[in-house]
């Protein structure tokens, strides 16, 4: 069991407790201490046991100090107290009976807050008499006590402090006199019918004479103290003390100087109402050290919506006091209004650049010095005086700190004050523009009054504090025994040293002085701290008599007792004993001791009282970087007459709502300390106002605002890392050369902080940050991802490369994004947006949309322009129009981030939203990948198939149109004769609707085939871009021919030798931990070899789609090619399918030609289908031989040759030129297709196999199709 | 509890021998006190770290988890869509067989 403690606490730390998240929150306070060691704990019960007599002094101090705790919940009450009148409600006409009950009620609802109202005026009346009292006994010129005591002075002016607030407060509060004539209204009403009234009216009476009246409180102090006339010493002492602790501001924190300044100027008025002799004062204290200290801070904060002025009381207070009428001097300072401008002084703005590098200093000394701290505990045996010398050095650090956040706090409390005396004039907002909406006076202190400079720099210095705070308040249980050991050594230096050596020479003859100074040494020296240190050390030092006497360090700081009587018997020596003593405490000449003794008990004086904050190390820090007070407005939601403000008006949601709006880098981390100040006004509201509906208020205003936080945030992290990809993705030469380049550069942001926030302290609960905002990541890339498919899907399929820039952008986010939060993979996010989950489906959102979008539009109403390879869309009306949702809103950050980055990629996006070509192909490739691509193709390829039979009939009303027969045209009547005769056999007249249709059709075939051509060419670049990357890995080549080649050497392939060579070295390392999972490597990559190797050799787009074609043109073979009986070339058939299209195709060059927009609606196309199709049925030599309008450019050629010939009648072939010119183009581009055809689908061979042994022709052999897969093709209803 | 004789100028330490005495003892007892409450102290503290890292160490795995469980749901969805069309598997072991 007997475990030494020291070693077991040291054994936890080498726990690690790492812990990622970044401290850029405050210290929460986890255990809150009811009472530090300030006060005593033990109420001074201790002190009897120092035999000073001083029982009657602490047994009045704790009266005093239970008072002042009281009257602060008393401050409390009258602080929160909401009207009641407002919420009371009123009877309808209909109920005017039950009215008496109304009153009764309401009266009892009333009478128990009344009852408060009567308790406080009881309480200060008690309070007042006994404070009177005590000042009286203690100030007796006869002196039969000891006492005051300097603690007993302090509480003293605690208690007039707490009176004044009361005061002040019932001043101020206005529903309490407007509560208080409705209650007695109601009791008029109520109680005619009781019996005993009389007492009762008569308390109502005293009470509305006490809320009525202004100061009331200070009046009755005024009339108790001056009952018996000669409390004025203790007044001017009390005046002195508080007016040396403030020039000297030393041992101050902010609190404190808080109450001086606000009891100052009362206890002027009382000093120097007396009737006896008022100047007296002036005789001790100049009356120009007072009107500077009035001066230098013109405004006290009170309340944290409530501030005094020391001007403005002793105004008011003149009033009521005669004598004090007197004074004009202190009479004539200027109130707060009337102050010149004094932002300089109050303004954070104007300061924070000092404070910001105050901080920088101090953070990097105190964590030097902690540090040190450190490193002296590791080391055993340090040297005596080096470890002095680390731990003073802790020490100082901390009075440091103490001082400066004091300072800074302290600060921030008289900027708000200042704010609230100096309303916004012109509180126009610049969102509502120039409605007369009228603005609540807190929104005027508050909201319009800190403009965005007063903002960044209230929220860097409630950073700071807080951050301080949070250093010092971590390694509280660090330093506590370096502390306590620096305070110990420095009271037993004064005690042992200091007044060893004034006992000695100042003091010896003086017996008084010099026995209240060894009663010192007696209740505080630690002589046996010296027995304990080492022997040699006792040697080296042992002669050395005049550094005085040497103690052993000792970690125990003096108790509050001892400080306390301490503190008294330095007053006393000081003083000598009498109250009366003219002139100050300290600063005194006619003193009898030496000015140097006296600056060294000054010196001490001050310090011991500073000792008892350092001692309540962390009571002090949460009361210096307690913010809560910005956060209450009970004040002024009376004056407005609300129940609450909305939280625009809330200073702390400003302040996160600055840091958010201003996209500052630098501000951005600390836009949790915002948060602190609601922390820290749940705690005040809780602890010190004992709210709970205070509490109730804030936790609602809380939780909204921390929704909206995490809202706002995750927008701007989405933006961020948007825009930031956004300008990535954009050229960086074009960037580079444009004027205005900078506009589209991202300035860098941090999110890595806040990405790390686990635990976010928010009201004691605490609150995963990190997972918020990666949920709502994971949703928002969802939510786009949504949104680009809606908006692809009302836009026709020319957006497709849109829709791949946008997605590769949230994609490149998504990517900059999950290097600093961990969130969902893209791969997934777009499969499930995709619809694409599903592994018997290979179907996907995407591709299903850019199907039906090709069926739909693109087929029917775009045309081919085979020059250009591009598909645009014809200028004709669609014959169907299109359904199409209308494009969907989104913010800027659903594009590309901001504005300027959006029209950026707009501009690009708009040269390829007219056309359809090349781009497109690509990002249908990209967008689609090797899942759905197919399945596309095959719904392509149905798509040609159904056409072919949706042809049929209408190519069979075509062939029974035609004649017979039809022969050559005859060359005798010229290009004229010839068209007649084209004209005369095609006799199509009343069928225009069907050669549209059929039109139609091929043209859509023509398409299909096209855009298989297209996806075609970019699969081979896609492939051979794959093949490049993975070649070198799978040991392949590129042979002369085309082909792949394996590598000679055989065996495995090098991605597979690397793997296992790599597997085998690590193997032969003994020391190798983990060799399962190289054995898994190296599997991995012979499976990724076999994977790899097995998709080089991709199919042939275009031949499988040709061959596709051919396979379903097969069932129509016999009916569109009639096999020749004699088994020679019948050119005179009409009815094989090359005939058709050749009338089909004369017909429309002469439409063409005459309606020139005409030729627009069908484009190249058509040429594609009707060629293909002619290919494939094996008619091409028959068409180039048989087609009419290949006839009628031979007859013209002819005729132009004779013509040139003859040179008599050039205008025979006149009229013709625009049509022959159509004819030559047609035939050009048809001889293109024949070309292209003849390359990816050869035919020849087999057309060549099909002439009998006989040498009698076989037409249309049946012919393997050159794609073996095909036969795994099924046909669609085959 | 002997009081200053007599009053008037207040009085000093009436036993000064036997307050020294009683001064040094408390002095040593209130060292033993300090140490042991101090060390009470830390160990608050470090409960506290304790406490406050697990949380993050558990929240980081909590959103491992999250993670794994999403992307689970999607295999098992994937499985689903597979076994509630088994037919379309066999017939392809069938014909390749």
């Amino acid at each position: 069991m007997a475990v030494p403690v020291e070693e077991a606490i040291a054994a936890l730390s080498t726990f690690s407790l790492e812990d990622e998240q970044a401290e850029v929150q405050g210290a929460g306070v986890l255990v809150s201490s009811e009472r530090g060691a300030t006060s005593s704990p033990i109420e001074y019960t201790d002190v009897s046991a120092y035999r000073l007599s001083l029982s009657e002094d602490t047994k009045a101090l704790n009266q005093l100090n239970g008072l002042i705790q009281e009257g602060k919940e008393m401050a409390s009450v009258l602080y929160t107290y909401r009207s009641c009148v407002k919420a009371l409600p009123q009877l309808p006409e209909s109920m005017k009976q039950s009215q008496a009950d109304l009153y009764l009620e309401t009266y009892q609802v009333l009478d128990l807050e009344m009852s408060r109202l009567r308790e406080i005026q009881r309480w200060q009346a008690s309070a007042a008499s006994k404070l009177a009292a005590d000042m009286q006994r203690f100030s007796r010129p006869e002196r039969r006590i000891n006492g005051p005591t300097i603690t007993h002075l302090w509480s003293m002016l605690k208690l007039l402090d707490v009176l004044v607030q009361l005061d002040h407060l019932k001043n101020a509060k206005a529903s309490i006199p407007n509560d208080f004539s409705w209650y007695k209204r109601t009791f008029t009403q109520v109680s005619f019918q009781w019996q005993d009234i009389d007492s009762i009216r008569e308390e109502i009476d005293d009470l509305q004479i006490f809320l009525s009246t202004r100061w009331a409180i200070l009046l009755n102090l005024h009339v108790e103290m001056f009952r018996v006339n000669n409390v004025e010493d203790i007044l001017q002492v009390l005046i002195v003390f508080a007016i040396e602790s403030l020039e000297l501001d030393f041992a101050l924190l902010f609190p404190e100087r808080h109450i001086l300044l606000r009891v100052l100027p009362v206890l002027v008025v009382l000093a120097t109402s007396s009737e006896k002799d008022s100047e007296s004062l002036y005789k001790r204290v100049k009356i120009n050290r007072l009107i500077n200290i009035f001066k230098n801070d013109p405004i006290i904060p009170a309340f944290p919506d409530l501030h005094l002025s020391p001007a403005a009381i002793l105004k008011e207070l003149s009033i009521y006091f005669q004598k004090f009428a007197a004074q004009t001097r202190l009479l004539t300072l200027p109130a707060p209004h009337e102050l010149p401008p004094r932002e300089r002084q109050y303004l954070i703005a104007n300061h924070i650049g000092t404070i910001r590098a105050e901080h920088d200093d101090f953070t990097i000394r105190f964590a030097s010095s902690l540090n040190q701290l450190l490193l002296l505990k590791s080391i055993d045996g340090a040297d005596v005086d080096w470890c002095k010398e680390v731990k003073g050095n802790m020490y100082d650090m901390v009075v440091e700190g103490f001082q400066l956040l004091s300072r800074w706090t302290a600060r921030i409390w008289e900027q708000c004050a200042w704010k609230f005396s100096r309303p916004c004039k012109d509180a126009i907002p610049p969102e509502s523009n120039g409605t007369s909406e009228s603005f609540f006076d807190y929104e005027k202190v508050v909201r319009y009054n800190y403009n965005s400079e007063e903002r960044k720099a209230l929220v860097e210095l409630v950073s700071y504090i807080k951050s301080v705070g949070s250093l010092m308040h971590r390694c509280d249980t660090l330093v506590a025994d370096a502390l306590w050991e620096t305070i110990h050594a420095e009271v037993q230096d004064f005690v042992q040293n200091t007044l060893a050596t004034m006992l000695k020479t100042t003091f010896r003859k003086k017996k008084d002085l010099s026995r209240i100074l060894s009663d010192m040494r007696t209740l505080s020296a630690d002589w046996m701290a010296n027995t304990n240190k080492p022997e040699s050390y006792l040697q080296s030092h042992g002669g050395d008599e005049s550094k005085g006497n040497f103690f052993y360090p000792r970690p125990v700081a003096p108790t509050a007792t001892q400080v306390h009587c301490l503190q008294f018997l330095i007053y006393e020596v000081v003083s000598g004993g009498n109250i009366r003593k003219p002139g100050g405490l300290f600063g005194n000449s006619g003193s009898e001791i030496p000015v140097n003794d006296l600056k060294q008990l000054e010196t001490t004086f001050y310090k011991l009282g500073f000792f008892l904050h350092i001692l309540d190390y962390s009571a002090t820090v949460a009361t210096l970087t307690d913010l809560g007070f910005l956060w209450f407005r009970e004040f002024y939601l009376e004056s407005s007459r609300v129940i609450q403000f909305p939280i625009e008006c809330s200073l702390p949601w400003m302040l996160v709502d600055h840091v958010l709006e201003s996209h500052n880098a630098g501000l951005l981390e600390s836009v949790l300390m915002p948060f602190d100040i609601y922390n820290d006004s749940a705690q005040q509201a809780l602890a010190a106002l004992r709210q709970r509906f205070l509490y109730d208020e804030i936790e609602a205003e809380v939780d909204h605002c921390f929704d909206l936080f995490v809202s706002k945030l995750c927008e701007i992290i989405f933006t961020y890392y948007k825009s930031w990809a956004a300008s990535e993705l954009l050229d960086a030469s074009f960037l580079f050369a444009s004027d205005n380049g900078e506009k589209y550069c991202v300035q860098r942001m941090r999110f890595t902080a806040l990405f790390k926030m686990t635990r976010v302290k928010l009201l004691g609960r605490t609150i995963d940050l990190r997972r918020l905002v990666s949920e709502r990541m994971n949703k928002v890339f969802r939510d786009n991802l949504e949104f680009l498919f809606d908006r692809f899907e009302s836009q026709d399929l020319c957006a497709v490369v849109e829709l791949e820039k946008l997605v590769e952008i949230l994609k490149h986010a998504h990517g900059l994004l999950s290097k600093d939060l961990s969130i969902d993979s893209f791969s997934l996010m777009l499969n499930e947006m995709q619809e694409n989950l599903s592994l018997v489906s290979f179907s996907s959102r995407l591709a299903t949309q850019i199907w039906s979008e090709m069926q739909s539009d693109f087929l029917p109403n775009f045309i081919l322009c085979n020059t250009t390879q591009r598909f645009v869309r014809s200028s004709r009306v669609p014959l169907v129009p299109m359904q199409k949702p209308s494009v969907p809103y989104a913010k800027p950050n659903f594009y590309c981030g901001t504005q300027d980055l959006n029209s950026a990629h707009q501009s690009f996006a708009r040269l390829h939203s007219g056309f359809f070509g090349i781009p497109h192909m690509f990002s249908i490739v990209r967008l689609l990948g090797s899942r759905s691509l197919p399945w596309l193709i095959r719904a392509l390829l149905d798509h040609i198939s159904n056409k072919v039979t949706m042809l049929e009939p209408m190519l069979t009303g075509l062939q029974e149109a035609l004649p017979k027969s039809i022969g050559l045209l005859p060359f005798d009547g010229g290009v004229t004769g010839c068209m007649r005769v084209v004209k005369e056999n095609l006799n199509w007249g009343t069928k225009s609707e069907l050669k549209a249709e059929v039109f139609r059709g091929i043209k859509e075939i023509g398409s299909v085939l096209y855009w298989m051509g297209l996806l075609d060419i970019v699969l081979r670049e896609v492939d051979t871009m794959h093949f490049m990357q993975t070649a070198p890995w799978l040991g392949l080549y590129p042979g002369a021919d085309g082909q792949i080649l394996q590598s000679q050497d055989g065996g495995d392939s090098p991605v597979v030798n690397l793997f296992k060579s790599a597997t085998a070295a690590v193997m032969s390392n003994p020391g190798c931990p983990n060799p399962t999972s190289f054995y898994t490597m190296s599997k991995q990559a012979e499976a990724a070899d076999l994977l790899y190797k097995a998709s080089m050799n991709t199919g042939n787009v275009l031949e499988y789609a040709l061959a596709f074609t051919s396979a379903a043109l097969d069932k129509y073979c016999c009916k569109w090619s009639a096999a020749p009986k004699t088994g020679f070339i019948d050119i005179t058939t009409s009815k094989d399918f090359y005939r058709i299209y050749s009338g089909l195709q004369i017909g429309h060059l002469e439409d063409s030609v005459k309606v020139s927009s005409n030729f627009e609606v069908l484009g190249d196309s058509v040429a594609w289908g009707g060629c293909t199709i002619i290919y494939l049925l094996g008619q091409q030599l028959h068409f180039e031989l048989l087609d009419f309008s290949y006839q009628v450019l031979n007859v013209a050629e002819v005729e132009a040759g004779l013509l040139t010939q003859a040179h008599k009648n050039p205008h025979v072939a006149q009229g013709w030129e625009t049509l022959l010119e159509a004819m030559k183009k047609a035939r050009r581009l048809n001889n293109h297709v024949f070309s292209m055809l003849k390359a990816r689908c050869p035919l020849e061979d087999k057309i060549a196999c099909a002439i009998k042994q006989s040498g009698a022709p076989l037409h249309r052999m049946k012919f393997e199709n050159t794609v073996s897969a095909f036969e795994t093709l099924p046909q669609k209803g085959a | 509890m002997a009081r200053a004789g007599g009053g008037g100028g207040g009085g000093g330490i009436t036993n000064a021998v036997n307050v020294g005495i009683a001064v040094q003892a408390d002095w040593e007892n209130r060292e033993f006190i300090s140490h042991i409450s101090l060390n009470i102290r830390r160990l608050f503290d470090f409960l506290i770290q304790f406490e406050s890292t697990t949380k993050s160490k558990l929240s980081s795995l909590n959103l491992k988890l999250d993670t794994l469980e999403r992307r689970l749901q999607l295999l098992e969805l994937q499985v689903s869509t597979a076994t509630a069309n088994p037919s379309l598997f066999t017939s392809t072991t069938t014909t390749s067989a």
